[in-house]
């Protein structure tokens, strides 16, 4: 990629929030490996079990994850925007995906390869941590958020006794 | 409005009589019950976030937030959702039946210190209710705000109130977006908790923008959370409280949260104010 | 000062009485010193005195034959004003709907005779939450404002009693109409208000001479000697204290004692936690709204949309405490709390509360 090429990757991940750590120099090395991808409404970006082997920064736009339950049949699971990741799987598990991921409006990614990542984050461990921390982060907020769905705020309790 | 029916100081228990004039469906088991005063009783002067007493004589009272436009006092809407012994009555009586009323009670989401700020508004389930009086105000004088946003969630698309005047408020510069904590086919909208909203939510000034939230008291303290993340200070948050009611007057101790009462400390508080005490347990 | 002799105290509840006063006193009922309506100065305690312990009441004769040799028991003065039950509403069927009323209270006039300091402090106390906030309790307002206070000087305390800790006695300072301290074929007087200075020139006095005078001071010096004996409660930054130990060990502890039994909450002259609910006829046609003391420690207290807030005995007995020594500062400037010691003695397991305080600061 032609540093200029890099530069913008580099200006759009730090304005949608990633890697905030990183200085300019180790922001262009992942930007060096990265590419702008932009996806209509209505693709599909990656299927539930199949293989993918990018790492997904949404910078604008969102994507549903859906995943599908035999009888029961897809069910949307979670809306993710701008500063939010796709496909950690890809980084952290063995590249086979958990859930379906659809663009909701004309979206725009930063799409690095995994192997090209990991090969990066082995060299150069500074920005290996500061990765490993976006996602660790990123997740932790994803599985809180997980976590208020489960505990169905919403669901109406079952009165007997009293006023209210 | 001639007269005023405001709750008299001096006779707190005096319940005026007011008639449902309309029942509105809005979602399986919400109403929105519209009130109005019998005779010359005029309307009631209230703020945005204030709550009536609805008295059902042999049944009792509950506490219900006024969801109206408080520039017009003469018709009051309330939207109820059935839970105890006295929602459950209430949703049987027919329109033109006639009911008591006490109030206005509690404190109020305070629209005056929002005049060139920015404005979000985070509701959840039947949280949204308490907050729509503040929307007609904003919206009634909307060049004297900045950014006006609301951020809604509800558990399943078909749960979500108001929906078909999201349109004219959208006109009228308000910024809406919602989510769902599940969804089933055919909803193409966000799911997720609403504050994921709040996340990605431009915050271009945080000093100066404002915050209500209503809703389950988990959602608006994680909604605070990640409002702190975003830079807003903790004096800007404002929250909307729940507890049992039974004299909303300040007088039976019911309510009480930490030193505060629910019925004239709040329901309305903000959130530095109480901070200490909203995670302590069975408090 | 004035000198009212023994044999006047009859004078003075038969011309209260001729006033259309109801006069309220202490009185024996049930092995205790109670208060109730009296009709003279025959049916006070005459003789009689308390022994106060931990979850220990009981009475026994005194060597002489004081009127008011005794301190304070299960009853207190907010039975009168702010009483057990009442009708606050009333709502009547009419053709197409309901007429809602608010009873006038009725005018009945209380003469209190033989109220403490830590009482007089008590009803300040219920003043500022019947009174002075953004709504007033009508029926309190108007008991109030007709009730005559006698207040009498202690003259000893019990080992329950702290009124020095939190400021409140044992001796009068204000607040009522007269105050007497008993001494030996009567008492001194001290007028304290217009009414009670009329009411004392009805009745055959003389001018209090030196030796009763230093006989009145003697006697309430043995009260002030009495109460410096007791275990008190440090009330040092108490507010922040207990707001600030919510997660405290010792509020496991005392649930481990406590039974959850209203006792305290009833005794207390200034809690005021109460219930509205509905009492219809059999037609459904007229329909009361009677308030009842009710008690933070019920368990459907803090009931609200299925669930109770305040599950167990330790979220409930906290709430208590918290409210009376610490919250009751936040919402009404004052403490809640005037050490009259009702609640160490007639809590049935003997939780005193200045144990409690002292624990949660001693760590």
């Amino acid at each position: 990629m032609n540093s200029s090429a890099t530069t913008s990757v580099s200006q759009l991940l730090r304005d949608a929030g990633f890697f905030s750590d990183l200085d300019d120099a180790d922001l262009a090395k992942v930007a060096g490996i990265a590419a702008v991808e932009d996806r209509a409404a209505g693709e599909v970006i990656f299927k539930e079990g199949g293989r993918n082997n990018n790492l997904y920064f949404v910078i604008a736009g969102a994507a549903a994850l859906e995943m599908h339950v035999p009888r029961r049949g897809t069910t949307r699971i979670l809306t993710v925007g701008p500063g939010q990741l796709l496909a950690w799987s890809a980084l952290l598990g063995d590249a086979t995906m958990t859930a379906t991921a659809v663009s909701q409006q004309d979206l725009q990614m930063v799409a690095i390869p995994a192997d090209d990542l990991k090969t990066l984050c082995d060299s150069d461990h500074d920005i290996g941590y500061s990765v490993m921390q976006q996602t660790a982060k990123s997740l932790s907020r994803r599985l809180l958020a997980t976590r208020l769905q489960l505990l169905d705020l919403f669901t109406e309790t079952d009165s007997t006794k009293y006023d209210g | 409005m001639n007269r005023v029916a405001n709750c008299n100081r001096s006779d707190p228990w005096l319940a005026h009589t007011v008639r449902i004039d309309r029942v509105t469906p809005e979602i399986p088991g919400v109403a929105t019950y519209d009130l109005i005063f019998e005779g010359d009783a005029g309307g009631l002067s209230f703020q945005p976030g204030q709550f009536n007493m609805l008295y059902l004589p042999g049944v009792g009272e509950c506490a219900i937030s006024i969801s109206g436009d408080p520039a017009d006092g003469s018709r009051l809407p309330h939207t109820i959702r059935v839970a105890g012994n006295v929602t459950q009555e209430l949703a049987r009586l027919p329109v033109g039946a006639t009911i008591g009323l006490r109030g206005p009670f509690g404190s109020h989401w305070p629209v005056e210190e929002c005049a060139g700020k920015d404005v979000i508004l985070v509701a959840g389930g039947i949280g949204l209710p308490p907050l729509r009086p503040v929307i007609y105000r904003l919206l009634a004088g909307r060049a004297q705000y900045g950014r006006l946003s609301l951020l809604y969630g509800s558990r399943t698309p078909d749960t979500l109130l108001y929906t078909d005047q999201f349109d004219e408020w959208r006109s009228r510069g308000l910024d809406i977006e919602v989510t769902v904590d599940r969804t089933n086919d055919g909803w193409n909208g966000h799911v997720g908790v609403v504050t994921l909203l709040l996340e990605r939510l431009a915050v271009p000034r945080p000093e100066n923008t404002l915050l209500f939230t209503c809703g389950p008291e988990v959602m608006m303290w994680y909604v605070l959370q990640t409002a702190r993340s975003r830079g807003l200070p903790a004096e800007n948050f404002w929250m909307s409280l729940e507890r049992n009611m039974n004299c909303a007057i300040g007088l039976c101790g019911h309510c009480q949260f930490g030193p505060e009462f629910i019925c004239k400390d709040g329901p309305v508080l903000r959130f530095d104010r109480i901070a200490p005490f909203l995670k302590v347990e069975q408090l | 000062m004035d000198f009212l002799p023994s044999d006047e105290l009859d004078s003075l509840i038969a011309t209260l009485r001729r006033d259309g006063y109801r006069v309220v006193a202490p009185t024996i009922d049930q092995e205790a010193i109670v208060y109730d309506e009296i009709e003279s100065a025959d049916d006070l305690p005459r003789g009689w005195t308390d022994r106060q312990e931990a979850a220990h009441y009981r009475l026994e004769r005194r060597g002489d034959d004081a009127y008011f040799g005794y301190v304070v028991g299960p009853h207190s003065w907010k039975r009168f004003l702010f009483p057990p039950q009442a009708i606050m509403a009333t709502a009547d069927r009419t053709g197409d709907g309901w007429e809602f009323q608010t009873p006038r209270p009725d005018d009945v006039r209380f003469a209190f005779l033989g109220v403490r300091a830590c009482e007089i402090a008590a009803i300040e106390v219920q003043d500022r939450t019947f009174l002075h906030g953004p709504y007033v309790d009508p029926i309190y307002a108007q008991r109030r404002k007709n009730a005559l206070l006698i207040a009498v000087n202690c003259t000893q305390a019990a080992s329950t009693c702290f009124c020095t800790s939190m400021n409140t006695g044992p001796r009068c300072h204000s607040g009522f109409d007269l105050a007497l301290t008993e001494i030996a074929g009567g008492f001194t007087v001290e007028v304290g208000s217009d009414a009670g200075r009329k009411l004392l020139d009805r009745l055959t006095t003389t001018a209090a001479d030196q030796t009763q005078q230093d006989a009145a001071a003697a006697a309430r010096q043995q009260a002030v000697d009495e109460v410096a004996r007791n275990k008190g409660m440090d009330t040092t930054d108490i507010r922040d204290l207990l707001l600030g130990n919510l997660e405290h060990a010792r509020w496991d502890d005392v649930a481990s004692r406590c039974l959850s039994c209203t006792n305290c909450t009833m005794v207390c002259p200034t809690c005021f936690c109460a219930s509205v609910d509905e009492v219809t006829d059999l037609r459904e046609e007229h329909v009361e709204r009677r308030r009842q003391w009710d008690s933070c420690f019920n368990v459907d207290f803090s009931y609200m949309n299925g669930g109770v807030i305040r599950n167990d005995t330790r979220s409930r007995y906290r709430q208590w405490l918290t409210h009376k020594l610490a919250s009751w500062h936040d919402q009404f400037g004052v403490s809640g709390c005037v050490g009259c010691g009702r609640c160490i003695t007639w809590c049935p397991v003997g939780i005193d509360l200045r144990d409690e305080v002292a624990a949660i600061r001693g760590s």
